[in-house]
């Protein structure tokens, strides 16, 4: 079946950049647009200080300007035709809404992300795979 | 248990509650206060003289730094709004609560006013966070929400320094130097911060603990206490570090460091478990009496001000944290209160700021906006 619109998740680990790689390499050999997409995680919740949010948020700001900078670079040497999405929220609920709504065929995401809940309570690529209405490639 | 084996312990469990935080994305002041109830319940440890000397150094630098954080101009813009829900938001739950703790609970009158003030607060940061996290605070509902927010912080500290006044003639040094500061400071700080500035010895912020501590030191002599001045000087500094963003970023470094993971440890080794299990049904009660009166005095007028996002703004003015463990802290402190009392209002404080914002974020959150990439170019070693 080819895939015409590849949603690829990212979020600067090792596991993300593979992901990436993989969603480059078949686009390549399937002419599929791309759309990266990076969740910005919430802000600390139930906050004591202004000081505490203010700097969170900053390093938010910092971390995913930087992580679309490099992404939009990678993909304009490898040649492929990318989007750059980064929205709030649940990881595993948005890029399975976000995979709904834009009628993707195909979600590439990588096995583990950053987080130590990642590691506790399951990863976001198993709940994806779930909850996605398309075909998820997990790569390790 | 010695002193410093207390600090040693209290250390460890500071650089945790921060790992943990950034793992898991909870507050760290939370985790903190959460923190100190375990290793204060489960060592048997009481709160040692100078973690209670550090700790209220560190409510003071707090409230200092509420004031700090008020956005005078708004304030200014919104006041017709902002002044409406911030006082209902104060004086609603203020009165249903001590009422209850008076009549209901048999407390007497300076313990249903400790508990009327600790549950009365609006938390600025919750709100804060939450505005930010939907890009609301960019909008007239949140900026209302804001403003509205640091009015009932003015109640809340304007209460607690002139409800438990017992003046002594030292309240006169007290309120000329006070008044003196707040009138001087800003218009020293420039001079002052541009001959001594940006040093890593830090004078500028010598400076604000000097006062803060002079504040504190004529607030007790006066039988009264600094929360009031130390909240009005942040707020005539507010403009000065609008403009001067380096200088609040390495006060709130110091704060963060250093005293604010004491205040909140010692907020949390106070608590009973013993007490707070006890006293379940108390705390299950005055939760009741803070979010009643809350939602009762503020949706009507948060359908007029903040519609169609009134149950989001009145949810999200339900919340409370700093402010009421300063205000609870106080009370014990002072002896108005006692450990079991203390123990339920920190309970139903930490539930305050969880069960609203929680209730805010899943079933009446209005959006969440799309991630807007910020101009400028960004390093990349910025990715980890």
């Amino acid at each position: 079946m080819p895939f015409e619109r590849i949603l690829v998740a990212i979020d600067g680990s090792d596991g993300s950049k593979r992901a990436l790689s993989t969603a480059f390499e078949l686009a390549a050999l399937t002419r599929a647009s791309v759309t990266a997409l990076a969740i910005e995680g919430p802000l600390p919740a139930y906050a004591a200080t202004v000081g505490e949010v203010d700097e969170v948020k900053r390093e938010k700001d910092a971390f995913f300007g930087a992580l679309v900078a490099s992404v939009e670079r990678e993909a304009k040497e490898a040649g492929i035709s990318l989007d750059v999405e980064v929205r709030p929220g649940h990881a595993a609920e948005v890029i399975s809404q976000f995979a709904a709504d834009g009628g993707y065929d195909l979600v590439v995401i990588g096995r583990k992300g950053h987080f130590l809940r990642d590691h506790l309570l399951g990863s976001t690529a198993d709940r994806v795979a779930g909850h996605a209405p398309c075909p998820v490639m997990i790569v390790r | 248990v010695s002193d410093i084996a207390v600090a040693a312990v209290l250390a460890v469990t500071i650089l945790g509650a921060s790992m943990i935080s950034v793992e898991i994305g909870l507050s760290v002041a939370l985790i903190e206060l959460v923190a100190g109830f375990v290793v204060g319940n489960a060592f048997g440890l009481d709160v040692p003289g100078w973690l209670a000397f550090i700790g209220s150094f560190a409510g003071i630098v707090l409230t200092f730094q509420a004031g700090a954080e008020v956005d005078v101009p708004q304030l200014r813009r919104e006041w017709r709004a902002s002044l409406s829900i911030g006082l209902v938001s104060f004086f609603a739950p203020f009165a249903v609560v001590g009422l209850l703790a008076y009549y209901g609970l048999g407390w007497n009158h300076r313990q249903a006013e400790i508990a009327g003030l600790a549950l009365s607060t609006t938390s600025l940061a919750v709100v804060y966070a939450v505005l930010v996290e939907t890009g609301l605070n960019r909008e007239l509902v949140g900026k209302r929400l804001m403003s509205a927010t640091f009015v009932t912080d003015i109640a809340t500290v304007a209460g607690l320094t002139i409800l438990f006044l017992s003046p002594t003639w030292w309240i006169v040094p007290f309120a000329v130097v006070s008044v003196a500061m707040i009138l001087g400071l800003p218009r020293l700080s420039p001079a002052f911060f541009g001959r001594y500035g940006n040093r890593v010895i830090e004078p500028e912020i010598k400076l604000v603990f000097a006062c803060l501590f002079v504040l504190m030191w004529l607030g007790s002599k006066a039988n009264s206490q600094a929360a009031l001045p130390a909240f009005v000087l942040g707020l005539v500094m507010s403009s000065f570090y609008a403009s001067h963003r380096t200088e609040q970023e390495r006060m709130r470094v110091v704060a963060f460091a250093f005293l604010t993971p004491f205040f909140f440890l010692k907020g949390g080794m106070s608590v009973s478990a013993s007490a707070l299990w006890a006293d379940l049904g108390i705390l299950a009660l005055l939760f009741v009496a803070k979010m009643v009166p809350k939602f009762v005095g503020i949706y009507p007028l948060a359908r007029r001000f903040t519609a169609p996002h009134a149950v989001f703004t009145t949810l999200l003015m339900s919340t409370g944290l700093t402010f009421g463990t300063i205000t609870s802290l106080y009370g014990l402190n002072s002896g108005i209160i006692d450990q079991a009392q203390f123990s339920v209002l920190i309970g139903v404080v930490v539930l305050s700021a969880i069960v609203p914002t929680a209730i805010a974020q899943r079933f009446f959150n209005p959006h969440a906006v799309a991630y807007a990439p910020p101009p400028a170019a960004v390093p990349e070693e910025a990715v980890r």
